[in-house]
């Protein structure tokens, strides 16, 4: 896939998300004269420990998108099992496609070229709402989670408060 | 991999022009630097994070890569003429034309032929069902 294909895709993607806004994220360039640096704001989903939360996060395109997956990192701090401490996001549909020879993965679970913008979005939301404790990018949270549950939930109402605040910074 | 280092000249124009060069974004404004020949150089995946020039590869990644390119170029490939029901290739979500090439993979599903043929040599199953190529690709062949 050539540059031109790739930026021409992400346009297009912009423009139908510009069109047709999809529930719990609202999405637009961090600069408008590079079209491979995407700001995406999600909104906490309801019935979550995230419920009335901004997060902020840059999404990163590679030049050869689709046939290799972005990269997704919260801007804004966040407290979440599969989120790492630096604010990258380690989910399998961002995992470089292939054969997975241990098994782990299956392919349908790996990046596809047929995801979008709104795809990837989608799966962050309910990866929000549904951690994945086997495969934690943030142990210390991954624990609390199962562990700890109170205190986990009190450190995620933390991060909530402090979006609010800086969200519209 | 990208190179981390960012030349003198990069740092120099954003100094002028007043903002932080960010992370990513430093390739796209710069001059090409000199002496870089403009020649295309094909390259290959012998595994699907890792991108690397032909004269590059082990042996047995050149082996793994012919064979692949062979299997590839085993499937149906033909011209879109705007009978089928499938109207848009969904790697590039561009509307087929009549007159582009298109490549049929056994469970049915069809593609551009450059925008899939990328992705096979990467991964060799459908992006639509996940079906994997080379098992179907057998299983037609016992038949």
């Amino acid at each position: 896939m050539s540059l031109e294909q790739s930026a021409l895709l992400l346009r297009r993607q912009l423009a139908e998300l510009n069109r047709h806004p999809v529930d719990g994220f609202s999405a637009g360039l961090i600069d408008d004269d590079d079209i491979y640096r995407w700001e995406v704001l999600i909104i906490g989903p309801p019935d979550t420990y995230y419920e009335g939360g901004f997060f902020k996060t840059h999404l990163t395109f590679p030049r050869d998108y689709p046939l290799k997956p972005p990269k997704l990192k919260f801007m804004t701090e966040i407290w979440h099992p599969n989120i790492d401490k630096t604010g990258d996001v380690c989910i399998s549909i961002l995992h470089d496609p292939g054969e997975d020879k241990f098994g782990y993965e299956r392919p349908e679970e790996r990046w596809l070229p047929v995801h979008t913008v709104e795809t990837i979005m989608v799966s962050v939301i309910s990866m929000l709402a549904d951690p994945n404790d086997e495969s934690p990018a943030n142990i210390d949270a991954a624990k609390e989670w199962r562990e700890r549950r109170e205190e986990f939930k009190k450190k995620v109402a933390r991060c909530v408060r402090k979006s609010q605040e800086t969200a519209w910074d | 991999m990208g190179n981390c280092l960012k030349s003198p000249t990069a740092d120099d124009i954003s100094l002028l022009r007043g903002n932080d060069s960010q992370d990513g974004s430093e390739a796209s404004s710069e001059p090409p630097p000199p002496y870089q020949e403009s020649v295309h150089v094909p390259m290959y995946h012998p595994a699907p994070n890792i991108s690397r020039p032909a004269s590059q590869l082990t042996e047995e990644e050149q082996i793994r890569i012919a064979k692949r390119i062979g299997l590839i170029q085993h499937l149906p490939t033909g011209i879109y003429d705007g009978s089928k029901k499938i109207r848009e290739c969904v790697i590039c979500m561009g509307e087929f034309c009549v007159g582009d090439a298109v490549r049929y993979l056994p469970c049915m599903h069809i593609y551009h032929k450059e925008c899939i043929d990328d992705w096979l040599m990467r991964s060799f199953t459908c992006p639509s069902c996940m079906e994997p190529v080379d098992a179907a690709l057998l299983s037609t062949y016992e038949t």
